[in-house]
């Protein structure tokens, strides 16, 4: 995957902060100097490097999948699911204060926003852990002939981002710092009514009035549906056949005024039905052993 | 990000706005200078005069030159954009005229007209009027005020900037690259 950005001919490199205090969630920029301008730029250049090194390419970002600490992937910038990463990437004038790390403890995430020579803009966006961790450390120095505490109030910058955006996609290398920068949790949930919406045209066979009220609770349910939804997994879906799957997987499904049912307790299992992560095996001859699985991947061949 | 911008704008580099302040009344000090007064003798009139016109604008190239050096510059995208240049006429009449015209003749207007000068003074500085000066008016530079553009976007500033450019206009959603003087103001130049 390339990215729509020339990091080589960067025209303004500009720093900021996002802050949580009692407001709410809110962000600025900071002036920052050239040399800092530079650290920046190499960061972002590292974690490009780094995402480069999967010789595979990125698999698409599903919020249902378990993914490692440090993978890449990549979701479409226009996606729900990457809607605040968006905003701050396309937000216009972010308004400027000086003062924005007075108090550090509010901080939770660093970002910088490069323009190239045509105009094109690039954002990388880091959680805020090791920037304001060294205000709790001791730092010495030494000046003439002893070491000396640093008193001033330094904050640290990292040796990547953990994701990148450009104008087409967010390219993501750490996923729980998308996840938690994209307060995924709080949008999958809000979601809810509107993935329903939408998979039950698909599936007009299923009722899922229960399924419906159990993912507006449980965040793992609600991811599940954001997931089937984005993968466009629930088109086509032969009635027979998904039940025939339901019952061979344990999962307690019922006809009831021509619409299949779930029971009680199986919501889990009909969703990771519909997103091919329950099933079964017979490798042994009349022993069926169920799996579900955390992670899946598609396979082409 | 459920994100409030209710943050207040910053107002930093007050010292910088400060000087670009003395910067835009430097001219009332050229008058002063060439009309003298019958108070304090012509050469420390005219040493003093001098000073505070080449002080600040000295400071105000300092600030551009170390704005250009640190790449302290921004990209601003225009909601729409209004031209100033009538303020260097209401600038001109409100202040340079007013106060050339004053008596300076007794200690007690002269003391007037200083306290006078520094309520504008303060004015300007507090109201962020520091970009009217007539050096970037006479250099070939219009003022435009720029306001945001009124997208849905709820990190998108709010805050209105000027910015000091040679264009003749600036259109709606247009991306300006411009240097920062202070937090609302933005020259742009030609690199």
């Amino acid at each position: 995957m390339k990215l729509n950005f020339d990091i080589e001919l960067v025209t303004v490199v500009e720093f900021g902060v996002g802050i949580e205090d009692a407001d709410g969630q809110s962000f600025v920029a900071i002036p920052v100097d050239a040399d800092v301008q530079t650290a920046l730029r190499e960061m972002i250049a590292d974690t490009w490097e780094q995402m480069q090194a999967n010789d595979e390419g990125p698999a698409r970002y599903e919020p249902s999948e378990r993914h490692a600490s440090t993978e890449y992937l990549y979701i479409p910038l226009n996606d729900e699911l990457a809607a605040s990463i968006r905003d701050l990437h396309e937000a216009a004038n972010l308004p400027l204060d000086a003062d924005a790390l007075a108090d550090p403890a509010e901080v939770f995430c660093y970002f910088v926003r490069l323009t190239d020579n045509k105009g094109r803009r690039l954002s990388a966006l880091r959680r805020a852990t090791q920037f304001k961790g060294v205000l709790r450390s001791r730092l010495v120095r030494f000046v003439a002939d002893s070491l000396k505490l640093v008193e001033d109030r330094v904050f640290k910058l990292d040796t990547d981002f953990d994701l990148l955006v450009d104008s087409i996609n967010v390219h993501i290398l750490r996923p729980s710092a998308f996840e938690f920068a994209g307060n995924l949790q709080e949008a999958v949930l809000e979601a809810v009514p509107q993935n329903i919406a939408l998979i039950r045209k698909d599936l007009d066979f299923v009722d899922f009035t229960g399924i419906e009220e159990y993912a507006g609770k449980h965040p793992r349910a609600a991811r599940y549906l954001a997931s089937i939804r984005s993968q466009k997994e629930t088109k086509n879906i032969d009635r027979t056949a998904l039940r025939k799957h339901c019952e061979a997987t344990g999962v307690d499904v019922k006809l009831r005024n021509g619409k299949l049912t779930v029971a009680d307790g199986h919501e889990m299992g009909f969703l990771e039905v519909l997103d091919r992560r329950r099933y079964e095996l017979e490798l042994v001859k009349n022993a069926p052993e169920r799996f579900r699985a955390g992670s899946r991947q598609r396979i082409d061949t | 990000m459920s994100a409030s911008t209710a943050r207040p704008q910053g107002d930093g580099l007050r010292v910088a706005r400060l000087l670009m302040v003395l910067s835009s009344v430097s001219p009332l000090f050229i008058l002063w200078a060439i009309r003298g007064n019958s108070l304090i003798p012509d050469g420390y009139s005219i040493a003093f005069c001098a000073l505070m016109v080449v002080l600040p604008n000295f400071f105000l190239g300092l600030r551009i030159r170390a704005a250009r050096k640190l790449k302290d510059k921004r990209e601003l995208t225009v909601g729409h954009a209004e031209d100033h240049r009538d303020h260097i006429l209401v600038y001109l009449f409100a202040m340079l005229l007013p106060f050339y015209s004053e008596d300076l003749g007794s200690w007690r207007f002269f003391a007037s007209s200083l306290a006078a000068l520094a309520f504008i003074v303060f004015l300007f500085w507090h109201l962020n009027l520091h970009y009217m000066n007539l050096l970037f008016a006479a250099l070939g530079f219009r003022v435009f005020t720029v306001h945001p553009p009124s997208d849905s976007n709820p990190l998108t500033g709010k805050a209105t900037y000027a910015l000091i450019t040679r264009r003749v206009r600036l259109s709606p959603n247009e991306r300006v690259v411009a240097y920062r003087l202070s937090d609302t103001v933005y020259l742009e130049v030609s690199e």
